[in-house]
């Protein structure tokens, strides 16, 4: 006995365990490999929220989107085009938006959708209190004419409204759905999941991934795709390398330093999309706090090097902006005449000596998220040549989002703050800018500008785009004087795909992307 | 009626049972054998790296030289430069005071916590013994890192945490070994001979048992800085260590990370330095147990 191979018991368990081992690896790789033909594989961080009207972040939108519908598409181009709407009218007045909807839509339950569902969808929106609201406002009523037309009402002229239709939170609900992406107990556990969109949910494991099979019953001839595989994988570095080892066909959000990496690559793309997400570096302008007097705000714009922020984070790829939310991706609204603060270290001197803040002591608080913790060590750079001195503090995303915490972004003195695409500039202005912003906590620096709150509110009701340009031109001057964000650059937006993915163009805010014209090679 | 006399009545401890050793002991086990002494060369160039880093650098840790961004290993950038265009061998080398500065600090805070606390539950016993030393095992019983990543979550990063966080969970485990030691010594005839003499519970404890403990208290203490060097790169890795732009090790390898296809020796260095230095401290405490070993102070 002693001289059989069990007598080597180190010896034969590590070979055992190495063929396991082995085993484990090679079938893992095969089982990625081969997913079922058609079947799209999206590597994204995981979904927290999955109410589809109060979902706020991309992987939300684009697990939602996939399983419903919305009345009207913001285009990539930021134009509306029609969806579960064909067409629409909008009286002279402004106030009244009339819709005609398909009549050939089904939801996922085999049930007909009808002008029902919108009213039910757009009332609970303005109960759940919605995001979307922020551009629809919460003025309108929705009421049915017929099985197969929609009408809202608005108080008051909106210049975005439709925008709001397809905000993304809009998504088309089936009437008296109460619980909408709940999962229940029992043999149909997704049975709440109940869209008219292109993809039927068929398992959903939370912190791991979904899989959708594609609706056969859907309204639109042109889908090409037999289902998504979503992968919840956070680090944007392992998906990455999950799309380089073949385990993924599409990811977005790539990190600037990657994209060369990709770029160089045999049957990898590189998707790059211009967008309006840009980070602001931000001061606290009520009083008693740190940008309270206009003189500091300035000092603050004259210390920053823009070009340089661009250059060295981004490699130059970003759009270096008016100091204004207003991007030069809203081509027609952008006023490229406006002439920003040179760096000029010295000039930011003297306007802290003149405010008596002269050197100025600080904290700058950065969440961790894309490049702003080395932007924040640039600013510190710079801005110590320009009598600012700060200290930098690093939160984690979740931490410094979160307006419990004591070092929150909202009531910070001097901060970071990533903002994502928006498909309107207004909408920005709306949330961030004006006074009620306060209270929902998007005005993080608490500007009140009277002259500001006057032209946001004239924008709304605009329609005209020439008498809107000249409106933007003004607000883009008050940013210039006296606004309380310093914007270093418009970042573009990296995707990447493999080489079998044809027909995918991402959105600005990349959520929203259209899946339904994808198709697979190979 | 006779009367006590402290000097004379009660035998005292000999060298070897109060655990009395020599540096010079120390300094020949730790040299006299070649692990050992790879680990105290290791330790004691890193020590010297902190002390005199910022005369050795050639460029601050945070200076951002404009148009030297991703430069490879060279003459002039002997370590290369990061994706910002920061010299990386100035960063390893400013990078030593962080990484041994704070675990120090915290050593010394939980070696003299621990020992104070296991040392006397060790010593009372009874009901307090129990109660305390269940209490540390609870503690123990939740990983480091998690139990460090939520406080530090909570409360914010700043190093006053991170030295917070390492003391809460490195002192129990302190606190245990030198409890078991103490347990060994409490029935000791020169123990009784002092609580014969009447003395208090703070000079038995440091003055008789302590000397009997040190032993294994530095070799734990050695274990200690080890770990507490490892716990603070991982909390920089994880981002809620030394803010930015310090050239934290940790934070350095987290930041590489990302720019590793295009820097990728702005991650070999620190990541070295790390194992290397970890490498230093153990190989160094397997030498001290080895002394104390020989000496008869451990068994």
């Amino acid at each position: 006995m002693g001289n059989s191979w069990l007598g080597r018991p180190l010896f034969a368990r590590l070979i055992l365990a190495l063929f396991v081992l082995a085993l484990t690896l090679v079938g893992g790789i095969v089982s990625a490999q081969d997913a079922p033909a058609g079947v799209l594989r999206i590597g994204l961080p995981a979904p927290v929220v999955l109410d589809p009207s109060l979902h706020t972040n991309d992987p939300e939108t684009l697990l939602n989107r996939a399983i419903y519908d919305y009345l009207v598409e913001v285009l990539p181009d930021s134009t509306i085009g029609p969806n579960l709407a064909t067409d629409w009218t909008i009286s002279d007045d402004g106030l009244t938006y009339t819709f005609n909807l398909r009549d050939d839509v089904t939801f996922h339950d085999g049930s007909q959708f009808t002008a029902t569902d919108v009213v039910f969808t757009f009332d609970r929106i303005r109960e759940a209190g919605s995001p979307a609201l922020n551009i629809l406002g919460d003025g309108y009523t929705v009421a049915a004419d017929g099985d197969f037309t929609v009408v809202f009402t608005l108080p008051e002229v909106n210049a975005d409204f439709l925008y709001g239709l397809g905000a993304p939170q809009s998504l088309v609900l089936k009437a008296g759905t109460a619980e909408p992406n709940v999962i229940v107990e029992g043999d149909n556990p997704y049975v709440n999941f109940n869209g008219t969109g292109p993809f039927i949910l068929e398992s959903y494991e939370p912190g791991a991934g979904a899989t959708l099979v594609a609706n056969d019953a859907y309204w639109t001839d042109g889908l090409q795709l037999s289902g998504l595989q979503l992968v919840f994988i956070d680090d944007s570095v392992a998906q990455v390398d999950a799309l380089l080892s073949g385990q993924l066909d599409f990811i977005f959000k790539v990190p600037i330093a990657q994209v060369d990496r990709l770029a160089d690559l045999q049957g990898i793309n590189v998707l790059q999309r211009s967008t309006s997400q840009h980070p602001v570096i931000r001061l606290r302008t009520d009083e008693g706090h740190l940008g309270a007097d206009v003189r500091v705000r300035q000092a603050f714009k004259y210390a920053t090097d823009r070009e340089a922020l661009n250059d060295i984070l981004l490699q130059g790829r970003g759009t270096v902006g008016n100091n204004d939310p207003i991007a030069p991706v809203f081509s027609f609204f952008f006023d490229s005449n406006i002439q920003n603060q040179t760096y000029d270290p010295a000039m930011a001197c003297d306007l802290l000596t003149e405010a008596g803040m002269n050197p100025v002591e600080a904290t700058l608080y950065v969440p961790e998220a894309f490049e702003y913790a080395d932007m924040a060590a640039l600013l510190q750079q710079q801005w110590a040549a320009a009598c600012i001195n700060v200290d930098i503090q690093v939160r984690t995303e979740g931490y410094y989002y979160d307006v419990s915490n004591p070092d929150n972004y909202f009531d910070v003195d001097l901060g970071i703050t990533g903002w994502g695409a928006r498909p309107s500039p207004q909408i920005l202005l709306r949330q961030a800018y004006i006074e009620s912003g306060i209270e929902t906590y998007f005005n993080e620096s608490r500007f009140v500008d009277p002259e500001l709150e006057a032209l946001v509110a004239e924008a709304s009701q605009t329609t005209d785009q020439d008498a809107r340009r000249a409106i933007y031109a003004q607000v883009s001057q008050i940013f210039l004087e006296r606004g309380p964000i310093i914007v270093p650059y418009f970042a573009p937006l990296f995707g990447a795909t493999s080489g079998r993915v044809q027909g995918l163009e991402m959105a600005p805010f990349v959520g929203l992307t259209d899946l339904r014209s994808v198709s697979l090679s190979g | 009626m006779t009367t006590l006399d402290k000097s004379t009545a009660a035998p005292r401890m000999t060298a070897s049972e109060r655990g009395q050793f020599s540096l010079r002991t120390i300094f020949q086990g730790l040299t006299g054998r070649p692990m050992p002494l790879v680990g105290t060369l290791i330790v004691t160039f890193f020590i010297a790296l902190a002390l005199f880093g910022p005369q050795i650098a050639p460029f601050r840790f945070d200076e951002i030289i404009r148009g030297a961004a991703r430069q490879p290993p060279s003459s002039t950038y002997w370590f290369g430069t990061d994706h910002l265009g920061r010299d990386v061998f100035s960063r390893v080398v400013w990078g030593a005071r962080e990484i041994i500065t704070i675990p120090l600090i915290t050593t010394f805070l939980c070696v003299t916590l621990g020992a104070t606390i296991g040392m006397f539950i060790g010593y009372v016993g009874g009901w307090v013994d129990e109660i305390v030393a269940r209490l540390l095992d609870s503690l123990l019983a939740i990983p480091a890192l998690v139990l460090a990543m939520v406080m530090l979550g909570t409360i914010g990063p700043s190093v006053a945490g991170i030295i917070i966080v390492i003391v809460l969970l490195y002192t129990p485990i302190v606190a245990r070994v030198v409890r078991s030691a103490t347990l060994n010594l409490r029935a000791a005839g020169y123990i009784e001979a002092a609580k014969l003499r009447g003395e208090n519970i703070a000079y038995i404890l440091f003055r008789e048992i302590l000397p009997g403990v040190l032993p294994a208290l530095a070799v734990e203490a050695a274990l200690r800085f080890s770990y507490a060097i490892f716990l603070t790169a991982s909390l920089g890795f994880l981002g809620l260590g030394v803010q930015p732009p310090s050239p934290d090790w940790g934070r350095m390898v987290n930041e590489a990370r990302s720019t590793f296809s295009l820097t990728p020796w702005a991650l070999w260095f620190p990541a070295a330095a790390i194992g290397l230095l970890i490498i230093g401290v153990n190989l160094l405490s397997d030498g001290l147990r080895r002394v104390f070993r020989r000496e008869g102070q451990l068994v």
